[in-house]
């Protein structure tokens, strides 16, 4: 049993940090390919990565040692946060050591310590972004922390391989489909909000005026920029999978066989790229929203989150 | 009808009923006054769909009759009516509000709540399979009577009153499968005249004012 924990863990960890610059690539493409562009390869991010590793970093002579440290802070809570989700199987690497509720803040951990590098530069931009990225997460963080309560009072547990296991097998699941709808909507857009794409912040730009997670990220380079990079796209990938495997696990391995493995794995990368695809359709579609504007998109997604937890109540008889 | 028929048939109109709250709040947090014209239109669709679905559940006719009345009026007369009335006065968004949009997301929010919470006694006495969508029914008439008190353009105002109606309609179909048709009938004819007289109501106001912001009419004098 100790074996099979481990062989998960390790198993898991390289999915996750494999398939998340696959994920940034292919978002990429299909962007591209919307505005009749080729576009760079999807595989482009791996090589910019290893790129960046070899890249000898420039660190300014004012900062201090959260400026060095956050970049693997943040790099191992979003992968500690991606352990506590399942993946291709029900079952998580991490069970015994936290819920759900423990992944919300792990990611809130690793944008706390980002935030507080944007300010330890002391550059305007740095400070800048860190103010945004503030507002956003703290109106992000009820949103998120209400949908996911909704998916937990339905599934009556807050473990995600218990909500996982029993969506899969559409078991203990008697209640309507509107709540799930709800706070489906709502963790979209937090997952927007929170991983930094379009109608909030937009990833490929460098406009100072505009710029959120790009502002706070400006002053670092070679390994510390990969890792700060790759962390990014590891936490896309978290929400993307946290998203396909709470609504729409079915296919999920539900044993340790390996033919299920297999094939739990084939159905999760299907699912995450398709997930990919419309969020690059999204960003070619709409524009960003003002900054000032971002707190109604969020209001929305709280209301939602609000909604899903009302209605699970009030429907249930 | 057999038991797990009828829960999904319960389930679909539960579902219809909460796509049809979720367009007020998409109303409620809209700026431009054409989307929200074009948002009134998708939830009429929408209670058609519910109200024509009950109709199937329960076989009673009447039901579609209303529910086809619905789309021609309400999805297809007023909206059009609306949009010319926003054309031809050049207003195109709602720009100052009595309450901002995050401020009345949050209230409706409290709305709904009280609206459960109100109807929460009422719910188990029923024995029709639409009774849940009763308290959802008063949280729309709720928040239409917010939109008219927090907005100040009349077009909007206009809007939440037929939020309002859009909830009677959906709250009698829950209590009580819907009204007798003679009434369903009187109530679309007020309701399209009632919107033809604000529309030109909302010419007046321009011409008087050149604006119309509804607050303005305080000034009138003797």
């Amino acid at each position: 049993m100790m074996l099979h924990a481990v062989l998960l863990i390790v198993a898991q960890t390289i999915v996750l940090l494999a398939v998340s610059p696959f994920i940034v690539g292919l978002i990429r493409k299909v962007k591209a390919r919307l505005q009749c562009r080729r576009g760079a390869g999807v595989f482009q991010p791996y090589a910019d990565l290893a790129k960046l590793f070899r890249k000898q970093p420039v660190v300014s002579s004012t900062t201090s040692w959260i400026f060095t440290a956050t970049p693997y802070i943040l790099f191992a809570s979003t992968l500690a946060a991606g352990l506590l989700v399942p993946v291709f199987v029900s079952q998580t690497p991490l069970n015994f050591a936290g819920n759900i509720i423990a992944l919300v803040y792990l990611l809130a951990l690793g944008t706390f310590f980002l935030i507080l590098a944007g300010l330890d530069a002391g550059s305007a931009f740095g400070g800048m972004g860190s103010s945004r990225e503030a507002i956003v997460a703290s109106l992000t963080e009820p949103a998120m922390i209400l949908s996911i309560f909704a998916i937990a009072l339905t599934a009556g547990s807050t473990n995600l391989s218990t909500i996982v296991h029993k969506t899969a097998l559409l078991e203990g699941i008697v209640t309507d489909p509107s709540p799930h709808l709800m706070a489906f909507a709502a963790l979209f857009i937090v997952a927007l909000a929170e991983t930094g794409r379009v109608p909030v912040d937009n990833p490929a730009t460098h406009l100072e005026l505009t710029m959120i997670h790009e502002a706070m990220v400006l002053e670092y380079s070679g390994r510390y920029l990969a890792l700060v990079e790759w962390a990014a796209g590891l936490k896309l990938l978290v929400f993307l999978t946290l998203i396909v495997n709470i609504f729409a696990p079915w296919g999920i391995a539900t044993s340790l066989a390996p033919g299920a493995l297999g094939l739990g794995l084939a159905v999760y990368l299907v699912k995450v790229s398709g997930l990919a695809v419309v969020i690059g359709v999204i960003e070619s579609m709409f524009a960003k929203l003002r900054l000032f504007r971002v707190t109604d998109l969020l209001g929305v997604a709280f209301i939602l989150a609000l909604l899903a937890l009302v209605f699970f109540y009030v429907l249930r008889g | 009808m057999s038991l797990l028929s009828q829960q999904l048939g319960s389930q679909m109109v539960n579902l219809g009923s909460a796509l049809l709250l979720l367009t007020c709040f998409a109303i409620v947090a809209q700026r431009r006054l054409t989307a929200c014209v074009d948002m009134f239109a998708v939830q009429s669709v929408l209670l058609a769909a519910t109200a024509a679905l009950v109709a199937f559940l329960t076989g009673i006719h009447h039901i579609y009759i209303a529910a086809a009345l619905t789309v021609v009026i309400k999805a297809v007369l007023i909206p059009r009516i609306l949009k010319q009335v926003v054309e031809r006065l050049n207003v195109t968004r709602e720009l100052v509000m009595n309450v901002n949009i995050p401020a009345s997301l949050l209230i409706c929010g409290g709305l709904v709540m009280l609206a459960f919470f109100i109807t929460q006694p009422i719910i188990p006495l029923g024995f029709l399979l639409t009774r849940d969508s009763l308290a959802i029914s008063l949280a729309i008439i709720l928040i239409g009577f917010f939109t008219m008190i927090a907005r100040k353009k009349a077009v909007t105002q206009v809007i939440g009153f037929l939020v309002m109606e859009n909830g009677l309609f959906l709250g009698a179909t829950s209590a009580a499968y819907g009204m007798p048709l003679i009434v369903e009938i009187g109530v679309f004819f007020d309701v399209l005249v009632g919107a033809l007289i604000i529309g030109i109501y909302t010419h007046r106001l321009q011409d008087a004012f050149d604006s119309v912001d509804t607050t303005k009419l305080t000034t009138l004098k003797e």
